[in-house]
């Protein structure tokens, strides 16, 4: 009952933070929106370069348009939810490299919870345009006969706020090296932008130990690709759901267990 | 001299960081691999017209490391964040001339970036990709000419970025719509032929080209030096430009306190 009680207590003061935070960005209206327009541009000229080689070629290795259309709103959605949710998480190195994480440590919130509601922002344009992908997609297949729409959409839904977890799992432990490391940024191309660009294709293209590393260290193959293939392709068991669900599982307890070590042994960076 | 003493200055900050630069490099190589595989894994068995498969995997590796010159300048030349202390004033009331100045320091960083990222990158692919050598030695000073209108191009492009933060406050997403938009109009990863219609169109009217497409092309030997003359158009262009803006920002800064 008393877990229950705080749970709810943290959803709460999460919702009274994150308002807090949509205020003090709406006070900048024009930057708002203008970054609002921005990022669903810029996430529409990276599909784009895809379309373009596939509308030209047909398909990349089995991976049609509307299947690779899928893959990239799943990918999309997944990320606009992340980001939304855990917001400066990603910005740790920031406040480590400042010393501004010593005003957060005194405030009556978890540390993380603090950062997570900071600079909020509903990514309205990724989110726009991943759902309108995802629709288009899906509406193709379904009219081709590949997929039953009543069976494929709750699954997709189901794989992007997964999908949505794994990458926070992931970006969480990145960003609690930072307490040991300071510097995380070059990590975190890694982890996150290099990984997250890799999965925006289909991974059959890539040769077999980065196939291995996708979808076993660095799990991000389960954000997408993994979940199609069984629900577009049904190449694969249902098995892959739940083992997507298991990496997401994986990478949060990875990340919590991090987070949790890390801020134990942090020291400001003081004079 | 004012620009040289400038560029060295910058230059010798970034080698500050050089440890940590190369380890960048790292995942900058990898990002090249993720496009190469993309090419690799469509061009088994089709027809990749002028550029073959090895063409093309050697432009797209050379297209990657060309970005530490043409495309990771440094955000707005550093101008937002001396608007956003007040600093920018005081840049404004020296007696160089504001774009002057940042141009200066920026080369430096350019140079630092071509020798400490673009070549430790080439020369990675080099050997493992491979991505061709220059055909010979004209098309290598060729190559070196258009690499040099790109990276001037980069740099106005950067500085028109900064100027905007006087009024908007913020720039990054500039910034960034820049960055998406050389992604898909400079040639870097799909060359600007295949683009369809009307995108085709708008890429061979606009300065992207420049940055990627032309000094590539040229370091392939599929085209001569004849092909940088719309380079320096848009050098020219751009200059007038960035001194029409460095006019507008003097008008707009205000200098408040005493």
């Amino acid at each position: 009952m008393t877990t229950l009680r705080s749970v709810r207590g943290l959803i709460a003061m999460h919702l009274l933070l994150i308002r807090f935070s949509f205020r003090s960005s709406m006070q900048y209206r024009f930057n708002f929106w203008f970054g609002t327009i921005a990022s669903a541009v810029i996430a529409s000229v990276e599909f784009s370069l895809l379309a373009v080689i596939l509308a030209r070629f047909g398909a990349i290795q089995g991976w049609t348009l509307t299947e690779s259309a899928y893959l990239y709103a799943v990918l999309v959605l997944a990320k606009a939810l992340y980001r939304s949710l855990a917001s400066d998480v990603h910005h740790l190195e920031k406040y480590l490299v400042s010393g501004d994480l010593d005003g957060l440590l005194l405030r009556p919130v978890p540390v993380l919870l603090a950062l997570m509601t900071r600079n909020f922002s509903v990514r309205v344009g990724e989110t726009l345009l991943g759902a309108s992908m995802l629709a288009y997609s899906l509406a193709a297949l379904a009219r081709d006969g590949a997929i039953e729409l009543w069976v494929a959409l709750p699954l997709t839904l189901a794989a992007v706020v997964n999908g949505a977890l794994l990458l926070f799992g992931i970006g969480l432990a990145t960003a609690a090296m930072g307490f040991w490391m300071t510097r995380i940024e070059v990590l975190q191309n890694m982890t996150e932008d290099a990984a997250h660009t890799a999965v925006r294709y289909p991974l059959s293209i890539y040769p077999g130990w980065l196939k291995a590393l996708l979808s076993t260290a660095l799990p991000v193959a389960f954000v997408n690709y993994w979940p199609a293939m069984f629900i577009l392709k049904g190449a694969v068991g249902g098995w892959t759901l739940a083992l997507s669900a298991a990496a997401s599982a994986a990478a949060l307890a990875a990340g919590g267990w991090l987070w949790s070590r890390g801020l134990r042994s942090y020291q400001s960076t003081g004079s | 001299m004012v620009f040289f003493a400038l560029a060295r200055a910058s230059f010798s900050r970034n080698l500050q960081y050089r440890a940590s630069h190369l380890l960048h490099n790292g995942a900058s190589a990898m990002f090249g691999f993720i496009y190469l595989s993309i090419w690799i894994g469509i061009g088994e068995g089709r027809d990749l017209g002028e550029y073959g498969l090895s063409g093309l995997v050697s432009y797209v590796a050379l297209n990657q490391c060309l970005l530490w010159v043409t495309s990771f300048t440094t955000f707005g030349l550093g101008m937002p964040q001396l608007v956003r202390t007040g600093a920018i004033a005081i840049e404004l009331a020296r007696p160089v001339h504001l774009f002057y100045s940042m141009m200066s320091r920026e080369w430096g960083t350019i140079a630092y970036q071509l020798l400490y990222k673009s070549l430790p990158i080439y020369l990675l692919y080099v050997f493992l990709v491979p991505l061709r050598l220059p055909a010979g030695l004209a098309e290598t000073a060729a190559f070196f000419a258009a690499l040099l209108c790109a990276a001037y191009l980069a740099l106005c492009i950067q500085y028109l970025i900064g100027a905007v933060s006087l009024w908007t406050t913020e720039a990054m997403w500039l910034h960034w719509v820049n960055n998406a938009l050389l992604m898909l109009f400079s040639g870097f990863l799909v060359p600007i032929e295949w683009l369809p219609g009307w995108l085709a169109w708008l890429s061979r009217w606009s300065f992207y080209p420049s940055l990627q497409y032309i000094p590539t092309r040229i370091y392939l030997g599929m085209d001569g030096i004849a092909a940088v003359l719309p380079s320096l158009a848009w050098c020219a262009a751009l200059t007038a430009l960035c001194f029409a803006a460095t006019g507008a920002m003097r008008r707009r800064t205000e200098v408040q306190g005493g």
